[in-house]
């Protein structure tokens, strides 16, 4: 088996002085800094060499007490070992410049755009470098950058004027804040890049060719994000997204409060997976304080995260049988009516439907409530019976299996390619899940199998949720029979202020991985708070996987990936 | 002009069809009328009470998810909350509902887009803002990127609070749009 020092060692004897200040924290986290210019070549032999070949995300980090910028490079392994690389490059702060890593991985496209618009960090051999979350105004401010003066800014509606642009549309001009005037920060000059609308024409090749606009409001779209279609005929040649129609800056506002006014925000992150978001995110904080929760607190943690698991899949599985065609439209009714019951139980305990700020550093907020168990296991019988039932409708349904089987199929080596995570990648034949894979909670005390697929279509994927909504019963009624009784919440003072350091904790969310960065300097408030989410991936893998497909199966497709567009723009 | 040059009627009836009045105006002004004068005599009668009346059992909404907000307006349609009994009534276009329910945070990206979707929204039409979000920005007040004054924008009839408001408020909030109609104290004013 294959440990961080096994890798460490042997990056350091294969480049010997490319890597600085090199750490194994914990056991299976590897961090280094690597020399610039040896970037990409370390990382190509931590792929070839040593199965590094999930890229996981990028983050960039402005630290201007040392006029530096540091990206830190998530690399990780699909099941051959269990060890995350983090290693960190640095760029000084005028004329910021690394190098890219999109020759190595597919994936690492979106990250580096994200790292560029926002951070203003140029990407070398970048094939698109051009803004993918923010609108044109904000292109070339480098909202991110700490010296930012657009932040806080309390007017942005009354700034607001209405014009009609060249191309005959109406829209908004927000000028720059008056603190941004003031302090003559204003950018001069902005960068240069082609518009979607402009790329989408140089595609269009021949007279039958046309663009068809799914979006940003669509009846078929969990959230406002625009997919343009290059279609000839029936067929869709190329497929374009753009997102960022809902981008509210999370991680800028993160960094301006506290420790704890941070967890209310990652509620807001993705509404489905609120449990999943908290922990990740106190997760990271407590591996910076060093503590750890009490174990009736872990398990109370791993209650709510299963049930919420289960009321995100019933609702996910749900909505795509709507989107699909009326055909199958009554058990999304009766699945919302199973959810009704599995959020009366997750109310029970926090208090809320939808954003909970239940997990704490170092424990919960509430314990159980009296009669929890027996009302949660009624509820669970009752959920196990219905998946039943449903599986049995769809798979006697002749009209749903011709409609889904073999319909966006994604091969094993395919969705390690573009990055997917959780059910998808899972109904791809690979058993890749954060609670086997990276176990975190007590989840390696747990019996559970993690369900796989080998069709790795619209179907499988689809059966994959219903079976893991089984599975998640499954711990459920483990858990409340194992819970001890003792104290939820670890001794901690008010003001929460981490030791300077950086921690990544990654949990399985219901929709795949979810890390958070966090990197502290002894201050209360997190100098830099990096969200990893797993629909990001989903959403960048979308445009390959609609290649080639007919009009009529984009939905069947864009749809069982079960999306969430506020966890894409953050 | 007298009504007899358009039907014939005995001069008698006509001189006399002259002096006949209809809500203070004289009869032949009514019958010699254009569709703003329609409306006009409609304004002023209680046959308006009768058409609010249809209007208000009948809102259709606009199903346009945005942010957490979006979710319990899905939940909000579905059975164990039933808004098809107060006449209200999920669409998934804009051409044919009458409401919109600004469910979410409003950016700089997504601002002409909404706007445009209240355009193509035909009349009579009214819009309702569900959540902190929507109202002021609610968490994410201070962002670079989202707009915390949606009322400057849009005629908004009700505010709905909450982050997210559970479904009882949505029924609470549409309730509170009914009788906003009734009363005809909508802000468009129909």
């Amino acid at each position: 088996m294959t440990t961080a020092n096994d890798v460490l060692s042997a990056l350091q004897s294969a480049f010997p002085g490319a890597i600085e200040d090199a750490k194994v924290d914990p056991e299976r986290q590897l961090w280094a800094t690597i020399k610039p210019d040896k970037i990409v070549d370390v990382c190509k032999y931590l792929r070839d060499n040593h199965n590094f070949d999930h890229y996981s995300g990028a983050a960039g980090v402005d630290k201007i007490n040392e006029g530096l910028f540091e990206v830190t490079e998530l690399l990780a392994s699909h099941g051959a070992h269990q060890v995350v690389a983090l290693l960190k490059v640095k760029t000084p702060r005028d004329n910021p410049s690394v190098k890219s890593l999109t020759g190595l991985f597919w994936n690492a496209n979106w990250y580096e755009r994200e790292i560029w618009e926002m951070l203003g960090i140029n990407f070398e051999d970048h094939p698109e470098l051009y803004p993918l979350l923010l609108s044109d105004e904000l292109v070339g401010v480098w909202p991110w950058r700490k010296d930012y003066k657009g932040y806080p800014d309390y007017t942005t509606a009354e700034r607001a004027i209405e014009r009609i642009n060249s191309e005959g549309y109406m829209e908004y001009h927000i000028p720059p804040t008056e603190a941004e005037i003031e302090a003559g920060t204003v950018p001069v000059e902005r960068p240069k890049y082609p518009s979607l609308r402009e790329r989408e024409e140089m595609e269009i090749k021949g007279e039958s060719e046309m663009i068809l606009h799914l979006g940003p409001q669509h009846a078929v779209v969990p959230g406002p994000f625009l997919l343009d279609l290059l279609v000839d005929g029936e067929r869709v040649k190329k497929a374009f997204l753009d997102v960022g129609y809902i981008h509210k800056g999370i991680e800028k506002i993160m960094e301006n409060r506290t420790y704890v006014q941070g967890i209310p925000i990652t509620d807001r992150l993705c509404y489905m997976a609120a449990l999943t978001n908290n922990e990740a995110y106190c997760g990271s904080v407590e591996r910076l304080l060093g503590i750890e929760a009490p174990e009736r607190a872990q398990y109370i943690r791993m209650i709510l995260e299963e049930l919420s698991r289960i009321q995100s899949h019933l609702l996910g599985t749900g909505e795509f049988l709507t989107l699909i065609g009326s055909a199958v439209f009554c058990p999304f009714l009766y699945m919302i009516i199973d959810r009704e019951d599995v959020l009366t139980c997750i109310e029970s305990v926090t208090g809320a439907r939808i954003n909970h700020s239940f997990v704490r550093f170092g424990g919960v907020r509430n314990d159980l409530p009296d009669g929890f168990k027996d009302m949660t296991l009624d509820v669970l019988k009752k959920v196990r019976q219905k998946t039943e039932e449903y599986k049995e409708l769809f798979l006697s349904d002749s009209i749903y299996n011709k409609r889904m089987e073999g319909v966006g199929v994604l091969s094993p080596s395919e969705a390690r390619r573009l990055g997917v995570s959780g059910p998808p990648l899972r109904a791809s034949d690979t058993p890749y899940d954060m609670r086997r894979e990276d176990p975190y909670l007590l989840y390696k005390e747990m019996d559970f199998d993690v369900i796989t697929r080998k069709e790795g279509d619209s179907k499988a994927r689809i059966e994959v949720r219903l079976d893991e909504i089984v599975e998640s019963c499954y711990i459920i009624e483990q858990c409340l029979d194992q819970i001890p009784s003792g104290p939820i919440q670890e001794k901690l003072p008010k003001r929460i202020k981490p030791d300077p350091g950086e921690a990544y904790y990654r949990v399985e969310d219901h929709r795949g991985e979810m890390g958070f960065f966090v990197v502290s300097d002894g201050s209360d408030k997190p100098v830099k708070v990096k969200a990893r989410g797993p629909v990001y991936a989903y959403f960048q893998a979308l445009p390959p996987l609609l290649e080639g497909t007919y009009i009529a199966d984009v939905v069947a497709i864009a749809g069982s990936m079960d999306a969430c567009t506020s966890e894409v723009d953050r | 002009m007298g009504i007899s040059d358009v039907i014939p009627l005995p001069v008698v009836v006509d001189e006399e069809l002259e002096k006949w009045t209809i809500w203070g105006k004289p009869l032949t002004d009514v019958w010699f009328t254009t569709t703003e004068k329609i409306h006009e005599i409609i304004e002023m009668g209680p046959i308006k009470n009768v058409l609010n009346w249809g209007r208000k059992n009948s809102l259709w909404f606009l199903m346009q998810p945005m942010g957490c907000c979006g979710v319990e307006m899905l939940v909000f349609g579905c059975p164990p909350y039933d808004c098809d009994r107060f006449g209200i009534f999920p669409r998934a276009t804009p051409r044919q509902v009458d409401v919109m329910i600004i469910s979410g945070y409003i950016t700089r990206k997504y601002l002409p887009a909404i706007k445009n979707l209240w355009e193509q929204i035909p009349e009579p039409k009214w819009v309702m803002a569900i959540g902190e979000c929507a109202i002021s920005g609610g968490p994410f007040y201070d962002s670079y990127n989202i707009i915390n004054n949606t009322g400057r924008f849009f005629p908004i009839d009700v505010y709905v609070p909450g982050c997210p408001p559970r479904p009882e408020k949505f029924i609470e909030g549409f309730r509170g749009l009914q009788e906003k109609i009734k009363q005809r104290e909508d802000k468009r004013g129909y």
